[in-house]
């Protein structure tokens, strides 16, 4: 029967995509997770009992949950007040803002991170403006720095979910609340509070989510406050010999936490999701005066700290500098020439693992999306499930995963460019599907059927009709995927090996040496790569990259 | 053109059975109309003739043609979507042209056919436009322009009016209608407005839970209901309890006992004697005034007046309570008036004892 082959054309898809998730997602997964019950070497405790007894795990575990609160409180404050005032007034220079997702987008954690520390660390060049005019700076590192940095790299997510629901929040139901006699203000506190409120919390529990995962500024900037991301890292680089168990056991207890606050996350999500059956956006008040002048100074402080990464990365390429020592002022190419010239190899292996696997990822995103959206069959909800599963594990653990997986066996790869790039599509692969499936849901079935209805085959049907559909899209998503995967730092620092280093990986390990001169000049190439795409896509392309994010 | 014949069908999703054990045949070039409430499988048995659904039993034909496995890519149909289904990122000319360059035709055969049948739909002149620039009427004329150019065998609609405002509505109903005799396809139309069934078809198939409650042409389908269900749908009826005594004075008609009086109504087939329904539509009713001893009335109440401009619209209290609507024309010279006790004349004719 002709009908059920045409079903099994999507059936033997949706087999070979499930296989692939199996063998590079859940197996090792499954290893992590069952390796934490095995007993740590030395001992006849198994991982976990050492984990509960050892001071430093527990102050680590104690340690992430209270950074990942206060970061979280911080980040929903900033982004909820800065969605809600420029969603609700107009004031000077509030385009400024429309920039910042963008600022999220473009600055790697790994340079956010480097460029604080050039301004405020150690021998940061305002504490040591600040020093000679006799005003000492307390250290950087540890808490402060955690805080102040994670805040300023994640406040853009609640910003950009908080400001979605504000705009879809229908205003005659404020304007219902006053006609029922409720003042203005009540009647904002009291209709369209609860309506945003999900969309709040559901952002601030992603970030939540990030901070405990957080690698690179964490490792950066830690120091002394031992993190469980920090920890998970050290037992699997250790020199004294990687304890297997361990780094197990830490990898399984930040998937605890993050199941338990995705969990949390979907829950709030399915029980207080409130359809807003037609929408009349609010009109923004224009402020004038003292208040227009305190907003807008407000948003140019949060705009100016958020593009100050970028700026300082441009000015420290250029900076001379010898060893650690940067010499703000005088300019010299030196670091350039050593990083383009000299040394390229960590900028051509970016652009090669990257390239393959936006490719890869973006393929698989496509027809994964469309068989759960379109072509459901009894292995698709299992596909679903799958496939968001590495927005719940750390780049670090499931680093870790990959390489205790494929170390040995019939598919040896720990060693190998491969294991990069497969590092690099499963962790993105959430977001591709994300995007895909996003506009699979608006194109409505009738048209693929049409398409059917006049004689062309089902999967000639897909390519011919849905594909084209999808292509503005699908080009977006890789844009996006691109973006974060040349920044991605956690998972590949965990699987490269010698002479794999890619760009953050060799500027996670300049700044560890302190030779901040040549990790901007790196940076400057990663910050080059990921724009030259967002430029073209945006200018050429007129691509709405940012429509597609969130 | 074919004649399509369904036999035993049975369609269910989820355990849940949508087409019960369905027999339907419709004639080669007839306007066919599947009319029901939402839900009622309608849409259903359209997509399953289309192909888009597996039935779970039964046989479909096209003529002597088994069509019951056959992929709908092969089927040979033109189908016309709700929401139109016109290919966003195609210009009108190549959403015509894409069925035939399925067909692999010859590029100038596939001008001269687009424009012959874009100029039948009255489409002519808009070949390089997009979908996104053209308003709704005008989607739909492509659509049908789209699904017609490759010559289908059956052309299936599914409810495509419905998005339409209602003065456009009758328009392109009527383009529809024509364009059909002249092509002479045999269609089958999905609506759930009876007005669109009444005035389009050759046949209607009034569709409740899965089975057809009645088939026959417009006009027997609206004066002699077979069901209450039938009496309910189409048209606003009034549904009475009643008793069946026996026999009336003529052939086609009964004696009833409705709200404790015996009246004569009318009976389409045999009917047994016991409880049933009659069915009065509120334009089938007249009043006179009360004293006046009258046969075949009741006597009743005014609730309630209406002044709708073309009709009067009275809600009148039955003796056992139970109230009923009955329209007079708007020009009636007669006034009733509320609180007004009247009788209500049942017309033998027009009072049609249906099944429960």
């Amino acid at each position: 029967m002709i009908p059920r082959q045409m079903r099994s054309v999507w059936f033997l898809l949706a087999c070979a995509i499930l296989v692939l998730l199996i063998v590079f997602l859940a197996w090792p997964l499954i290893n992590l997770l069952s390796a934490s019950v095995a007993t740590v070497k030395g001992t006849n405790q198994s991982g976990w009992a050492n984990f509960f007894a050892e001071r430093k795990y527990s102050e680590a575990l104690f340690n992430t949950l209270l950074l990942g609160a206060i970061v979280t409180a911080a980040a929903t404050f900033v982004g909820v007040a800065l969605a809600y005032f420029t969603a609700r007034f107009d004031f000077p220079f509030k385009w400024l803002i429309a920039m910042l997702p963008l600022t999220t987008l473009i600055v790697p954690e790994v340079i956010a991170a480097q460029t604080w520390l050039m301004m405020l660390g150690n021998n940061g060049l305002i504490t040591t403006l600040l020093g000679s005019a006799g005003i000492p700076l307390p250290s950087f590192y540890g808490w402060p720095g955690l805080v102040i940095v994670m805040t300023f790299i994640y406040y853009t997510y609640v910003y950009i979910g908080t400001l979605a629901a504000i705009r879809g929040f229908d205003v005659q139901l404020e304007e219902a609340a006053q006609s029922l006699g409720t003042s203005p203000a009540e009647s904002r506190l009291r209709v369209m509070v609860p309506v945003v409120l999900p969309a709040i919390l559901a952002t601030s529990l992603l970030v939540f989510t990030l901070v405990v995962g957080n690698f690179a500024v964490a490792t950066i900037l830690g120091h002394k406050v031992q993190l469980l991301s920090v920890l998970t890292y050290l037992s699997f680089v250790s020199e004294v010999g990687a304890d297997p168990v361990m780094q197990s056991t830490l990898a399984s207890a930040s998937i605890g936490i993050v199941a338990v606050v995705l969990f949390l996350q979907r829950w709030i999500i399915s029980r207080k999701r409130y359809e807003i059956a037609q929408g009349r956006g609010a009109r923004a008040t224009r402020l004038q005066g003292l208040p227009a002048i305190a907003l807008a100074a407000a948003a140019f402080v949060i705009v100016i700290v958020s593009v100050l990464p970028l700026v300082t990365v441009v000015v420290g390429a250029f900076t001379h500098t010898r060893g650690p020592v940067m010499y703000w002022g005088q300019f010299s190419l030196a670091s350039i020439e050593r990083v383009f010239i000299n040394a390229p190899d960590p900028i051509i292996n970016t652009l090669l693992y990257a390239s393959t696997a936006t490719l890869i990822g973006i393929a698989l995103s496509v027809v994964a999306s469309y068989l759960v959206v379109k072509k459901r069959n009894a292995l698709t909800p299992a596909i679903d499930y799958l496939i968001m599963l590495p927005m719940a594990i750390s780049g670090t653990v499931l680093g870790i995963g990959l390489v205790v997986t494929f170390n040995t066996g019939w598919l040896a790869m720990t060693g190998t460019a491969a294991i990069i790039v497969v590092a690099y599509v499963v962790r993105r692969l959430p977001f591709g599907v994300r995007n895909a499936s996003s506009t699979l849901y608006n194109i409505p079935n009738s048209i693929e059927e049409a398409s059917i209805s006049l004689g062309v085959p089902p999967l000639a049907s897909f390519c011919k009709v849905i594909l084209p559909l999808m292509a503005p899209a699908i080009g977006a998503a890789a844009v996006l995927t691109w973006t974060t995967t040349v920044s991605e730092l956690s998972a590949s620092v965990v699987v490269y090996s010698a002479g794999r280093e890619t760009t953050p990986i060799q500027i996670f390990r300049l700044i560890d040496t302190g030779l901040n001169g040549r990790a901007s000049a790196y940076g400057l190439a990663l910050v080059v790569m990921i724009l030259i795409p967002i430029f073209i896509a945006v200018k050429i392309f007129k691509l709405e990259l940012f429509a597609a994010k969130g | 053109m074919a004649r399509i014949s369904i036999e035993g069908l049975d369609v269910s999703f989820g355990g849940v059975r949508v087409i019960d054990g369905l027999h339907l045949e419709i004639p080669r070039g007839a306007f066919f109309t599947l009319l029901g409430p939402s839900g009622c499988g309608k849409t259903t048995l359209l997509r399953t003739i289309a192909g888009f659904i597996a039935p779970d039993a039964g046989s479909l034909r096209f003529d002597d043609k088994d069509m019951t496995h056959v992929p709908a890519h092969r089927r040979g149909i033109g189908m016309v979507f709700q929401d139109y289904a016109l290919f966003p990122d195609k210009t009108v000319f190549d959403n015509v042209a894409y069925g035939l360059r399925a067909r692999k035709l010859e590029p100038a055969a596939i001008r001269t056919k687009v424009g012959a049948y874009l100029e039948r739909v009255g489409m002519s002149g808009f070949e390089t436009r997009y979908p996104a620039a053209l308003s709704g009427g005008q989607r739909q004329r492509v659509a049908l322009a789209r699904a017609l150019v490759i010559e289908p065998q059956v052309l299936l609609m599914d409810e495509p009016l419905s998005n339409l405002d209602a003065k456009l509505r009758v328009q392109i109903r009527e383009s529809i209608s024509d364009l059909q005799r002249e092509v002479g396809i045999t269609t089958v139309f999905v609506t759930h407005d009876q007005e669109e069934a009444l005035a389009l078809s050759d046949r209607i198939a009034l569709m409740n839970n899965g089975r057809i409650e009645q088939i026959g042409e417009p006009e027997p389908i609206y004066t002699a209901p077979a069901t209450a269900f039938v009496a309910d749908f189409i048209g606003a009826a009034n549904l009475i309890d009643a008793e069946v005594l026996g026999p009336g004075p003529l052939p086609d008609q009964v004696r009833i006992r409705l709200e404790g009086r015996e009246l004569i109504a009318f009976a389409g087939g045999e009917v047994a004697t016991g409880k049933a329904f009659v069915a009065a539509r509120p334009e089938d009713l007249r009043f006179c005034a009360d004293g006046m001893e009258t046969a075949n009335a009741l006597p009743g109440t005014i609730l309630r007046k209406r002044y709708l401009g073309f009709k009067i619209s009275y809600r009148v209290r039955l003796p056992t309570g139970r109230a009923i609507a009955v329209d007079l024309h708007g020009r009636t010279k007669e006034t009733y008036d509320e609180g007004q006790s009247v009788m209500v004349l049942f017309d033998p004719h027009a009072s049609i004892v249906v099944t429960r």
